[in-house]
């Protein structure tokens, strides 16, 4: 049981738009094991967003609980789930999301300057980060002045940084060529390799090939979830 | 087990518990960020800056000009004279005044003059009656115009006048008529070349006048122009020079100037001159008096209150445009906070509380205000020294600069607070999805 990264269980959602109800989960139940990866499928409409943002602690279910790390963080104050992303969850979004103003060190900083650490331990951590992506050479450059391959290397820096209990990707390669994909894809089956749980959220078919497990998401239920033999990443 | 080495997964045991965490964004990272932020776009954050620049300037520079010209001219007003008090035409007037010439019809007579000289020889130090007129001075082919006032000897102590070289003219001359002239020292530079022109003559109107001494420098305090100014004696003023201004039989002057000899005395010295002068009028009711007695303090008492007034009022504007500062502080915050909503929900995201981003966005809009209010400063005291090409020296008050700069600050802070708290308030999920 404590090797379960996250535990959902009965987890429901609905929105409210004016007096309109909209369920976009119906009771979904998902464990996640440590040292795991998968792919959340669902086409869109399929609920499989709103999981991605009560995974990542954005958004609370409307019912059931949620088990993150053995913890239950159903019920967290604002505050807590800030905490908590901080610390336990590295985010990897399709448009990666750099800060444009800051250069790609203090990029990677980010997390850790929320959660405290000294300046000087910053560095040493980001610039770890940044030449296990193999950026270290770029961290004085903006991200203006990189390609979207590098910045997406960059944002799964950063998510790392903080030494993460779980990597949650959302799309991670919807704005990047097949090649530059299949780069990011390797990038996220070595991390795994070396023991990171990582989940990815996609709608692309190519992308759930790279990893072993694949939950499918279909009216705000889990419709599947399959095991099969992942596709090799390319060596960066 | 690469697993140690790399960020992978916590094993349970070496976690701590998550609400005992250490730590948050220190203060200096905040600083970095909202100081990044402000570097990142220089020109809008000056404009934003703008307001507080331009209100800070103008108080410092207001009141540094303000109390600069009213150092001047109480130091021009005590160079007048001291324990004066000032006999002139008209009724009374209250507060300020002082300043201003008498009525255009000339009430006070030598009768008067004379009353006054034997009322208390104890209590007066010195009396001087004047007369003055604009009258062309000619050396020569130069001239210019100068004010020509006739007065007795006692002027050069009663009024503070010493000469620079030669001597004033005496008792003996205001007795005789003579023709003899103190100058200004603008007679001398632009008439005599700066030459010492004692013995020489100076033709005042038709007349013509040896000159026995010349006055020192004394600046142009605001007061007509001293330095043009040619002291006679009073008899061959109003001998030669004068246009007869009388009332009735009697010959009357512009003022006279009374010196007490005791300090303390000179306000009861006042009011028994003006119990005299209305016996003299035969006047009984005191709105009706045709004369007014001035105290020098009296002048500069409501100067003060002027001066008061007015540094009140430019408080006030300076409050003014550093509210609207402020406005325009909050607007730009506004925009800025929509602008970087995407950011907002990315620093959310990573970790950052609502106190964070509030923070963030107050720390920017109080550097953005102190900012301001440093470049505002020196742009003040710059702008002061500007008086001096009207030769006022200003007068700078740390407690204005102090209050003017605490104040920016605070704008700052009250101004940023609501677009802070907005973007403290924004839902991570939304503004992530922000375009």
């Amino acid at each position: 049981m404590s090797d379960l990264v996250l535990s959902l269980r009965a987890v429901e959602k609905t929105y409210l738009t004016g007096d309109v109800e909209f369920q976009a989960l119906r009771g979904v139940d998902l464990d996640v094991r440590a040292g795991e990866m998968l792919a959340l499928m669902g086409p869109s409409g399929s609920g499989k967003t709103t999981l991605m943002q009560i995974i990542g602690l954005l958004d609370r279910p409307t019912e059931g609980t949620y088990l993150l790390g053995g913890r239950d963080v159903t019920d967290l104050t604002e505050n807590e789930r800030a905490e908590a992303r901080n610390r336990e969850i590295g985010f990897v979004f399709q448009a990666f999301h750099l800060l444009p103003r800051l250069d790609l060190l203090e990029n990677v900083e980010v997390p850790l300057t929320y959660a405290g650490i000294p300046a000087y331990e910053r560095r040493e951590r980001a610039l770890e980060m940044l030449d296990r992506v193999g950026l270290a050479s770029k961290a004085r450059n903006l991200p203006s002045q990189i390609s979207g391959g590098q910045k997406q290397r960059v944002a799964v820096a950063r998510a790392l940084a903080g030494r993460p209990r779980l990597l949650l990707a959302d799309e991670p390669t919807g704005n990047l060529d097949t090649r530059t994909s299949e780069e990011i894809m390797a990038l996220f089956t070595e991390l795994n390799g070396e023991g990171t749980t990582v989940v990815i959220v996609t709608h692309e078919p190519d992308i759930a090939e790279y990893t072993r497990r694949v939950v499918r998401v279909r009216d705000g239920l889990v419709e599947s979830d399959t095991t099969h033999t992942p596709r090799a990443g390319v060596r960066t | 087990m690469t697993a140690e080495r790399l960020p992978a997964a916590q094993t349970p045991d070496e976690e701590e518990t998550l609400p005992g965490r250490r730590g948050g964004l220190d203060f200096l990272g905040t600083l970095t960020i909202a100081w990044r932020a402000i570097l990142g776009s220089p020109l809008r954050s000056v404009l934003t800056a703008l307001g507080v620049i331009i209100g800070v300037a103008a108080v410092i520079a207001l009141t540094a000009i303000g109390s600069g010209s009213t150092a001047g001219i109480t130091k021009s007003l005590e160079s007048l004279g001291t324990n004066l008090l000032t006999v002139q035409s008209g009724a009374p007037r209250f507060g300020g005044g002082g300043l201003v010439r008498g009525g255009p019809q000339q009430t006070i007579t030598m009768k008067d003059v004379e009353a006054i000289g034997t009322f208390a020889p104890n209590r007066i130090a010195g009396v001087a009656p004047s007369s003055q007129s604009n009258v062309q001075a000619k050396v020569g082919s130069s001239n210019l115009q100068a004010t020509v006032i006739g007065t007795w000897p006692a002027y050069e102590t009663v009024r503070n006048s010493p000469v620079a070289t030669g001597s004033f003219f005496t008792q003996d001359d205001v007795d005789g008529r003579k023709r003899v002239a103190v100058v200004g020292y603008q007679i001398v530079t632009d008439l005599f070349d700066g030459q010492d022109p004692v013995g020489q003559k100076i033709r005042l109107g038709n007349v013509s006048f040896t000159i026995v001494g010349t006055l020192p420098d004394k600046g142009n305090t605001g007061f007509g122009n001293p330095n043009a100014q040619v002291l006679v004696p009073l008899s061959t003023f109003q001998q030669r020079l004068s246009r007869g201004a009388r009332s009735g039989t009697s010959v009357t002057v512009s003022n006279v100037y009374v010196q007490a000899t005791d300090k303390d005395d000179l306000t009861n010295l006042q009011n028994d001159l003006t119990d005299l002068l209305a016996r003299q009028h035969r006047i009984e009711d005191a709105s009706s008096y045709d004369f007014n007695v001035q105290n020098q303090a009296d002048a500069l008492a409501s100067l003060n209150a002027t001066t008061q007034t007015l540094t009140l009022l430019v408080g006030a504007i300076a409050g003014i445009s550093l509210v609207v500062g402020g406005i325009g502080i909050m607007n730009i915050m506004l925009v800025s906070v929509t602008e970087r909503t995407r950011e907002i929900g990315v620093r959310k995201a990573l970790g950052a509380k609502p106190r964070d981003i509030l923070t963030q966005f107050l720390v920017e809009a109080s550097l953005l205000s102190v900012g301001g209010g440093l470049v505002g400063l020196a742009l003040g005291v710059g702008c002061a020294y500007l008086g001096t090409l009207v030769n006022i020296t200003p007068v700078f008050s740390p407690a204005t600069i102090l209050v003017a700069f605490a104040f920016s600050a605070l704008v700052g802070i009250f101004f940023g607070y609501y677009p802070a708290s907005r973007a403290a308030r924004l839902d991570p999920v939304d503004s992530l999805r922000y375009e």
